[in-house]
């Protein structure tokens, strides 16, 4: 499905349109000042306004021509299953890292992803998540004395 | 005789053991990352900082430097032997690097950007000696009205030079200089816009949105699609450049490092233009310009020479004026600070073992790197016949450690991932980040600065206009954002506009 580079221009403006106001209103929280003794609050309030009137802008623009076709927004039909299998993978990672300990999940992390994102055998997945995670355990903790959380295992 | 004593004086300060070692270190670490996709000079440099809050001063500003200029050389090896660019500076050496590489002439093309490089390197850092101590005299006199326009005035050249829709990069400035008021405000001491969480009070870091927007997205953009390496596997013999190759690349290894100097000193993704603008005046200047992508040594040298020299020209603001010209550059302020010295007018003169120091370990990690390079290049093309569907998950543990590894915050690598996704949709949008992140690096200091002026004046915002080097500025910032309505000079910027996505400003 190709979309025009307006109809992009569209979803971002109204992304910063939302921005915008995100940052006008609750920089209100904070002294704005005035010009003449500007408190902490001004810069956003100002720059969130800015960047209202330009979003604007840039929908009235995005309404004139058509504008270029651009490549659909996924190049094959099951790229977003490895995108969004990437992305949870991460959030997974992130979260289970204080509990589980660095090296365990990043075992299971770097495992997952060499087993299904573009799948390979077994053999290499275990040969290559277990390399990476001692390997990185080795530089990071021992070598580099990086605090990363061990877990509750305490490995 | 006084530029030789203090050239003397830097000497004394490198050739020490451990900065010799911490150098090397550096520049070895630094190709490393520039030869693998996805991983920048940022990624290194997150992965470090930690580690060198131990050090000297000087000994960590040595090393971290070598990381930038060292990931330059790298990211030329990949272009030219798997057509992958390590760096989006070495995404020109593509075009004319690979088809030298599937000629059989991968050894001279190699050989020569790492000769080019540190032909460029030499001229840069000459010029870096050269330069600054003036300028940093000249500065002395800015006061918050002059740095204020000219930081202004640094985005709207980013903007100018690197995107296609002005508004749209203003927009990605705005939201930039948006985020970094998020934290303490450093004038009031207020918390603003943390919303009760602690561990944006000292703000949005700048290496998660980096690793995030850069790293981060790199990856979910290229685990979209099976990419098939294509490795020249004839084996690279003859590294050294015959008679000929050096009588091409001579001048375009001249100008490049020139011109890679010159728009090294502006702020922005400096190295990736400078590439691309060698190669566009290369190819304009040949006298067969049809031959340009068909593996011309020319297309290699120029370009691979101005990304070089561009890293040298990119310390100047750092030097003289304590603006960062680019994110690595802002990092290298952070380190900086972590160390208690503050960059700007006053560096060279308070600290000149440091400024000194910092040009003459560039000048030896450029020997190191041609040294270093030639015979490693082996390794290196071991390294890249790792598959990626191996490859990425250890990038992506690499960007999850060097952000974690900073603070300890779990926050901090959440904040990682949203900015990958902010920068993967990004790209899809045809939205610009380096303005965002510059914004982002020096919108404190502009913040500052603009508050400042106005309490001076009074409320008068004409005091921007009444200190005539700050009005100097906004000319030049008036004339940027309306030149692109004239005819003449439109079409020329529509020029530049070469695509250069991704880009690790």
């Amino acid at each position: 499905m190709a979309k025009t580079q307006n109809f992009y221009d569209r979803i971002t403006s109204i992304f910063f349109l939302c921005v915008g106001i995100f940052f006008a209103l609750n920089s209100r929280r904070v002294d704005i000042g005035s010009w003449s003794e500007p408190g902490p609050g001004f810069l956003p309030f100002w720059a969130g306004l800015t960047l209202c009137i330009m979003a604007v802008a840039l929908f009235i623009t995005s309404l004139r021509s058509p504008g270029d076709i651009l490549p659909a927004f996924f190049p094959e039909s099951d790229s977003w299953k490895r995108v969004t299998a990437t992305f949870a993978a991460m959030i997974f990672y992130a979260l289970l890292l204080d509990f589980v300990g660095f090296t365990l999940t990043t075992f299971v992390f770097v495992g997952f992803l060499v087993r299904y994102i573009f799948p390979q055998s077994w053999t290499r997945t275990i040969i290559v998540a277990t390399l990476s995670a001692l390997g990185a355990r080795l530089v990071f903790i021992n070598l580099l004395k990086t605090q990363l959380p061990l877990g509750f295992l305490g490995f | 005789m006084e530029l030789l004593s203090h050239m003397a004086l830097g000497a004394e300060v490198v050739f020490t053991p451990i900065n010799l070692l911490l150098c090397f270190i550096g520049v070895l670490l630094g190709t490393l990352v520039g030869v693998l996709p996805g991983l920048g000079p940022t990624a290194a440099i997150a992965l470090l900082l930690p580690n060198t809050f131990s050090l000297s001063p000087v000994g960590a500003i040595i090393m971290l430097a070598g990381i930038y200029y060292g990931a330059m050389y790298g990211g030329s090896t990949t272009s030219i032997l798997v057509n992958i660019p390590g760096e989006a500076a070495s995404v020109v050496t593509t075009l004319d690097g690979y088809q030298m590489a599937l000629k059989g002439r991968a050894g001279p093309a190699l050989g020569i950007s790492a000769f080019g490089s540190f032909i460029a390197g030499t001229i840069s850092v000459l010029g870096l000696m050269l330069v600054a101590p003036p300028l940093a005299k000249f500065a002395l006199a800015f006061g918050p009205p002059e740095y204020f326009s000219l930081m202004l005035m640094g985005i709207l050249i980013l903007i100018y030079l690197a995107s296609g829709s002005i508004l749209k990069a203003l927009m990605m400035a705005v939201f930039g200089l948006l985020i970094s008021t998020i934290g303490m405000d450093s004038i009031s001491g207020s918390q603003r816009l943390t919303f009760g969480l602690v561990e944006l009070s000292d703000g949005v870091g700048l290496i998660p949105v980096i690793m995030g927007l850069f790293g981060v997205a790199e990856v979910l953009t290229n685990v979209e699609q099976a990419v098939k390496q294509e490795l020249v596997t004839a084996k690279v013999k003859g590294l050294l450049p015959s008679l000929q190759d050096w009588r091409d690349s001579f001048w375009p290894i001249i100008r490049g490092s020139f011109l890679g100097f010159f728009l090294g000193i502006l702020p922005g993704p400096a190295p990736v233009i400078a590439a691309f603008s060698s190669y566009a005046m290369e190819k304009k200047l040949s006298k067969h310009p049809e031959k340009f992508g068909t593996g011309v040594i020319e297309g290699v040298a120029g370009p691979e020479s101005a990304n070089n020299s561009a890293t040298g020209g990119a310390f100047i603001p750092l030097f003289t004026l304590g603006i960062p010209a680019n994110s690595v550059i802002a990092i290298l302020l952070g380190a900086f600070m972590i160390h208690g010295i503050q960059p700007g007018p006053l560096l060279i003169s308070q600290h000149p073992e440091i400024f000194w120091g910092t040009v003459i370990s560039m000048y030896v990690g450029n020997v190191m790197l041609v040294i270093l390079n030639l015979p490693l290049i082996g390794l290196w093309v071991k390294l890249l016949r790792v598959p990626y569907p191996v490859l990425f998950p250890l990038i992506l543990v690499f960007c999850v450690v060097g952000v974690y590894s900073l603070n300890y915050s779990i926050m901090e690598v959440a904040l990682m991932i949203g900015f990958g996704i902010l920068g993967y949709v990004g790209r899809k949008l045809r939205l610009e980040m380096a303005p965002l992140v510059l914004a982002l690096v020096i919108g404190p200091m502009m913040e500052q600065n603009l508050r400042l002026s106005l309490v001076i004046s009074q409320g008068s915002p004409w005091i921007f206009l009444e200190h005539p080097i700050s009005a100097a500025f906004l000319g030049l910032c008036l004339f940027l954002l309306l030149s692109p309505f004239i005819p003449a000079i439109g079409g020329r910027r529509k020029k530049l506009q070469e695509k250069v996505e991704g880009e690790e400003v």
